[in-house]
C-alpha cells in the first residue's frame, strides 16, 4: 500500500498538479492563438506537430536554451527572482480552482477571498519585475499594469460575492458543488455578473483589448521589454497558467466548476466548460482594439462597478 | 533528433527594423505577416523588443546615421541570433550604392544569415528566405 503522502505529492507533482496544468497550458495557448488565427482566416501556427499543436512547446524550449541577459542597470536579485515567483503565485492560485477533480487540490472555507488576495498580489509582483528591470518601457508598462487593476480589482471581486451570497459558502469548491447539487447554475441567474467577471478577467490576464501594458505598438513589450531567455519562458508559461485560471475561475464560479451528470470523468467536463470561456475570451481578442488606458480605466468605473453592484443588489433583493 | 534545434527551427520570432528604407520592403514584411501570407504557420511572431527576438529582419540600406543603433539593437538580442537582409538595399545597397552617407547593405555592419534581393521583395521571396533560413537553424 502506498502512503498517503506520497500519493498526495504525486498528485500536487503529476495530475492534477504540475505537469497536468503545464500541458493544459501549452494546449491553451495553441486554442487560443489557433482559433484567433482562423477568425483572422489565416492558418495559425501549422508545422510544428500535428496542426501546430506543439508551437507553445517549441517556444517554451527555444527560450530555455536561448542566452539569458540580465541588463547591467537592472536589480539583479529582484529582476531573476519575480518570473520565478510569478509562476509560483499563479500555480498556487490555480490550486484552489477545482480542475480535475470536484474538489481543488487545496481548499478551505475562505479561499475566494484568499484567490483574489492572490490575483492582487500577482499583478503587483508584475510591478516589482517591471521595476527592477529599469527601462522606460518597462516602467511605463508596470504602471499602466497597476493603473489597470484599480479598474478591474473593485468590480471582480464584487461580482465574485455574488455566487458566494446565495449559496452561502465562501470556498470556490463549495460554491461549484452548490451549483450542481441544487441545479441552480449562476450563469442563468447571475448573467450581469457573469458578463462582468469575464471582462475584468481579460483586464487581468492582459489580453486584447486590455493588453494596454503590452502595447507593442507604444512601448515595444511593455513591461516584459528586458526580459529575455528562461525569464521570458516563465513569464509567458505564466501568462498562459493565468489563462486557465481565468477558464477554470468563470467555470467553478458560474458553469458549475467541473461536475456534470452520466458519471463522465469530472476533468472532461472541467475541459468543455473552460476550452468554451477560454473561445470567448480569443473572441474578445479577436474582435476589438486596445483601449487607451484612461479609456479602460474610465469604462470600468463608470459602467463595470454599477452594474456589478446592481448584480449584488438584485441577489439580495432575491433575485438570482 | 535534437530537440533544441528542432524547437529553434520552429519558432523564430522577428523583430523588423528599418535602416533607412524607402518603406517598400516594410510593406511587404508586413505582408507576408498578415493574413494573405500568414507567416505565424511557421511559428513566426512579431515582437516589439529586441531582447524577445531571434532573427532581425532589416530592411534599407545602413545609413551613417543608423550604423551603431543596428549595432545596439542587433547587441541586445539574445543569442543565437540571426539576419535576414531584405530588399536589394539591405543586401548591397542597391540603388544608393557608393553614395557618401551610406555603408552599402546591411553585411558591413553585422553578419547576414539570408540575403533577399527585390526592389521590392516581394512575400513569396520573404518566405522563401525564412524557409531557407529555417533549414539552415535546423542544421
Amino acid at each position: 500500500m502506498v502512503p498517503a503522502e506520497i500519493i498526495e505529492f504525486l498528485s500536487v507533482l503529476i495530475y492534477p498538479g504540475f505537469i497536468f496544468i503545464f500541458t493544459l497550458a501549452f494546449f491553451y495557448e495553441w486554442v487560443d492563438r489557433k482559433f484567433v488565427a482562423r477568425l483572422q482566416n489565416r492558418y495559425g501556427p501549422l508545422y510544428a506537430g500535428p496542426g501546430g499543436i506543439l508551437q507553445p512547446f517549441a517556444d517554451f524550449i527555444k527560450l530555455l536554451a536561448k542566452e539569458d541577459i540580465t541588463p547591467r542597470a537592472a536589480d539583479k536579485t529582484t529582476f531573476r527572482v519575480t518570473p520565478i515567483l510569478m509562476l509560483a503565485l499563479a500555480l498556487s492560485t490555480l490550486f484552489f480552482i477545482p480542475t480535475a477533480y470536484t474538489t481543488a487540490v487545496s481548499w478551505f472555507e475562505g479561499d475566494l477571498i484568499f484567490v483574489t488576495f492572490l490575483v492582487s498580489i500577482l499583478v503587483l509582483i508584475t510591478l516589482i519585475a517591471a521595476w527592477s528591470s529599469t527601462s522606460t518601457f518597462s516602467t511605463v508598462g508596470g504602471i499602466r499594469v497597476v493603473l489597470q487593476m484599480l479598474g478591474f480589482e473593485i468590480p471582480m471581486t464584487i461580482v465574485m460575492v455574488g455566487p458566494a451570497i446565495v449559496s452561502k459558502t465562501l470556498s470556490i469548491t463549495n460554491i461549484a458543488l452548490w451549483q450542481y447539487t441544487t441545479g441552480h447554475y449562476f450563469a442563468i441567474y447571475q448573467p450581469i455578473g457573469l458578463i462582468v467577471l469575464i471582462i475584468c478577467l481579460l483586464a487581468e490576464i492582459k489580453k486584447a483589448p486590455f493588453d494596454i501594458p503590452e502595447a507593442e505598438s507604444e512601448l515595444a513589450a511593455g513591461w516584459i521589454t528586458e526580459f529575455s531567455g528562461r525569464k521570458l519562458a516563465l513569464i509567458r508559461l505564466t501568462t498562459d497558467v493565468e489563462l486557465i485560471l481565468a477558464g477554470a475561475l468563470v467555470t467553478a464560479l458560474f458553469l458549475g466548476g467541473p461536475t456534470g451528470p452520466f458519471g463522465i470523468p469530472s476533468v472532461i467536463f472541467f475541459l468543455i466548460k473552460t476550452t468554451g470561456v477560454i473561445l470567448v475570451i480569443s473572441n474578445l481578442r479577436a474582435l476589438f482594439a486596445r483601449f487607451r488606458i484612461d479609456q479602460m480605466l474610465g469604462g470600468f468605473w463608470k459602467y463595470l462597478v454599477p452594474l456589478a453592484l446592481l448584480q449584488i443588489i438584485l441577489v439580495t433583493l432575491g433575485v438570482g | 533528433m535534437n530537440v533544441v534545434k528542432w524547437a529553434r527551427s520552429k519558432s523564430p520570432w522577428i523583430i523588423h527594423f528599418n535602416t533607412g528604407s524607402c518603406n517598400g520592403c516594410d510593406i511587404e514584411v508586413v505582408a507576408a505577416l498578415t493574413p494573405k501570407f500568414d507567416l505565424e504557420r511557421f511559428g513566426v511572431l512579431l515582437k516589439g523588443s529586441p531582447r524577445h527576438a531571434d532573427v532581425i529582419v532589416v530592411t534599407g540600406p545602413v545609413t551613417n546615421q543608423v550604423k551603431e543603433r543596428l549595432k545596439r539593437v542587433y547587441e541586445q538580442m539574445p543569442s543565437p541570433k540571426f539576419v535576414m537582409a531584405i530588399g536589394t538595399c539591405a543586401c548591397s545597397g542597391g540603388v544608393f550604392k557608393d553614395c557618401y552617407n551610406l555603408c552599402q547593405g546591411v553585411d558591413k555592419v553585422i553578419p547576414v544569415d539570408i540575403y533577399v534581393p527585390g526592389c521590392a521583395a516581394s512575400p513569396e521571396a520573404i518566405i522563401d528566405g525564412a524557409a531557407k533560413l529555417l533549414k539552415k537553424i535546423s542544421g
